[in-house]
């Protein structure tokens, strides 16, 4: 017989997650399938034409826009993490967790709070603009705030932790005789990187890439405040269908092909890190 | 007289106020299997990183064929290191392994093909060429590390305690097999150890390193028979270490007999001195014998090829230990709490100040 402690041990868990998100997801995602009422409920007929209409090229565009600006923000957050995260590991080992604990301090701080201080900073009348002005600088300033780039920054400085920290996982484990191997056998600094450093961590930066792309193509806050309501992002249409335009099946339309985007970049995720981890053992 | 291959010169490395190695001086010849040897901290990991370029030294220089390369980096010296964690690429294959250090001198792609081929058949590893590092034992682990550096065909094999994580049976083929691929690819190798009998099988000449400084070098036989220092003597093998003083010209046991033996320069009368002699130099009986001491068994051990004794005697604190050949105790049957007598030569006698 097989050993059923870690069944109990994990069914609180579970019965907690299916009870009150596995079930409502699926109770509001089913009414995809149902025609909207005329007076805003919802009226039992099946159809498919909410689904289609998510592909219909107004809102198909809207995800490809949104897809993009998670996918710039993804990248630019990997970059700047993986940076981060490279010259931590490489610091003495009993400062490192000081300068994780500076990295990740922001993120304890409340996300409205942090995504409002870009506010402060981006606008016409702002920090950036005031230093500008103070350096001498006369001219018109370009608009920073309630643009596509403002959003991007929002989104790269909320989530950069995330990956500084899956960045950080695989580096700090990496044997430093490795690279010392490479050099050793004739490989500059640059090639030690690219061909040693960098392959080895690679699971690190697709969990960091895969968490900051999940987390911002669905992300209706940051394009809101940031972006001032100037264009759409997923997150936001989806919020506009439940709770102005009050059209519940499209709005869960959305939210399926939504979630179907992130279940299969998460899976692509898995499968990666696993193709990785006979790398990972060998490591130390 | 040639040049040596290696030479090592009034090098110091200083890190802060610790004096890791200081101011050693060595010479290795082409072809040698050089050991250093020593108890960790004694500086020869310190020495091996500067031979391979991951350390500058302090001060000194090391000359590679009559050339100055204390400042050339590890990717430009013609020395590779095989690191004692073996330090393997974990996402390459085993080919991929070992081709990766000829990728570096951009040599053509056949020729690498070819090279890495030969390797692997050098290490008996061509089956498993496609498998990764983690699907590997310790031991081919270790020959794939191994290949990695030698198929770069380096001036000098720099090796870091290279048998220390195979068990003990393995060992023992590994330092033949070592021994062998020296000889067929007429590299030299520079092994950094802490275990003596590995320096001793393996090595034409061996230097003792202790707090960073050399106290001794020589070959296996020179170090084994003639140790500079109380340090190298019990370092080496089994010693016994007999308390002694001078008293009128000549070395008296704690019981006050004398003991013969060369004295060294520098022992004044009355100073503490120790007289060490090896176990198998002690035979029983007393005849021709310069020295004798008499003692009851307190312990015996049958090893096969020879018997050992510890001997409780009044001239020496702790058990003295003896070593008879199976022919010279068959002779006579021994038990446990027996009295007997051993004698040795003053040949065999070695004195250190205490």
């Amino acid at each position: 017989m097989t050993d059923r402690k870690p069944l109990y041990l994990m069914s609180p868990a579970l019965a907690w997650l299916t009870g009150f998100m596995v079930i409502p997801c699926l109770l509001v995602l089913a009414l995809a399938f149902f025609r909207r009422g005329i007076y805003g409920g919802i009226e039992y007929t099946f159809t498919l034409e909410n689904i289609a209409l998510v592909f219909d090229p107004l809102y198909a565009r809207i995800f490809l826009k949104s897809a993009g600006i998670a996918g710039l923000a993804a990248v630019l957050a990997v970059i700047l993490g993986y940076a981060a995260a490279y010259a931590i590991a490489a610091m003495p080992r009993r400062r490192q967790p000081m300068l994780l604990f500076f990295a990740v301090l922001p993120f304890w701080s409340n996300y409205l709070v942090r995504t409002y201080a870009w506010i402060v900073l981006l606008n016409r009348e702002g920090l950036i603009a005031a230093v500008a002005h103070g350096l001498g600088y006369d001219g018109e300033l370009p608009k920073l705030l309630y643009t596509e780039s403002a959003v991007v920054v929002g989104l790269v400085y909320n989530y950069l932790p995330f990956v500084i920290l899956a960045c950080y996982a695989p580096l700090s484990r990496l044997n430093p005789e490795m690279s010392e191997a490479s050099r050793d056998l004739g490989a500059s600094g640059w090639t030690t990187f690219r061909r040693v450093v960098l392959p080895v961590t690679v699971p690190g930066i697709a969990t960091g890439f895969v968490f900051v792309f999940v987390l911002s193509i669905g992300n209706f806050v940051t394009p809101a405040l940031l972006g001032g309501g100037q264009f759409q992002m997923i997150g936001n249409l989806v919020y506009a269908q439940f709770l102005t335009a009050n059209d519940w099946p499209f709005g869960a339309a959305l939210s399926m092909v939504l979630i179907a985007i992130m279940m299969g970049l998460l899976t692509l995720q898995t499968f990666a890190t696993e193709r990785a981890s006979g790398a990972r053992r060998q490591e130390t | 007289m040639t040049q040596p291959l290696l030479s090592i010169s009034n090098i110091d490395k200083h890190f802060g106020t610790l004096k890791a190695v200081d101011n050693v001086s060595l010479d290795i010849r082409e072809n040698e299997f050089f050991a250093l040897l020593g108890a960790s901290g004694s500086g020869k990991t310190t020495l091996l990183r500067m031979l391979a370029g991951f350390e500058v030294p302090t001060g000194g220089a090391i000359y590679l064929d009559g050339k100055d390369v204390s400042a050339i980096p590890p990717n430009r010296r013609p020395v590779n290191l095989m690191f004692q964690s073996y330090a393997l690429f974990p996402h390459m294959t085993v080919a991929q392994n070992i081709a990766y250090g000829l990728e570096m001198e951009r040599l053509p792609r056949r020729e690498i093909a070819a090279r890495v081929e030969e390797m692997l058949g050098v290490i008996q590893l061509s089956q498993l060429a496609g498998r990764k590092p983690d699907q590997l034992s310790g031991g081919q682990r270790q020959r794939v590390a191994l290949a990695r550096a030698l198929v770069k065909r380096p001036r000098l094999l720099l090796l870091d305690e290279p048998l220390g994580a195979l068990d003990k049976k393995l060992r023992g083929e590994m330092q033949l097999e070592l021994k062998r691929i020296q000889h067929e690819f007429g590299i030299t190798f520079v092994v950094v150890t802490h275990d003596q009998e590995e320096a001793l099988v393996m090595a034409d000449r061996i230097a003792i390193l202790r707090d960073g400084r050399l106290l001794q070098c020589g070959s296996p036989r020179e170090i084994y028979e003639t140790p500079q220092s109380r340090f190298a003597a019990d370092f080496i093998g089994v010693m016994n270490f007999l308390p002694a003083r001078v008293g009128g010209g000549v070395l008296l046991a704690q019981t006050g007999v004398p003991i013969a033996a060369d004295l060294p320069e520098g022992l004044a009368e009355g100073a503490e001195a120790v007289a060490a002699v090896r176990p198998e130099r002690l035979h029983l009986g007393q005849s021709g014998a310069d020295n004798s001491l008499t003692g009851t068994i307190g312990a015996m051990a049958y090893h096969g090829l020879d018997l050992q004794l510890h001997l409780t005697t009044p001239l020496s604190p702790q058990p003295v230990m003896v070593r008879l050949t199976a022919d010279a105790a068959e002779g006579r049957p021994l038990s446990i709490g027996d009295e007997v007598t051993v004698g040795w030569s003053a040949r065999d006698t070695r004195v250190f100040p205490a």
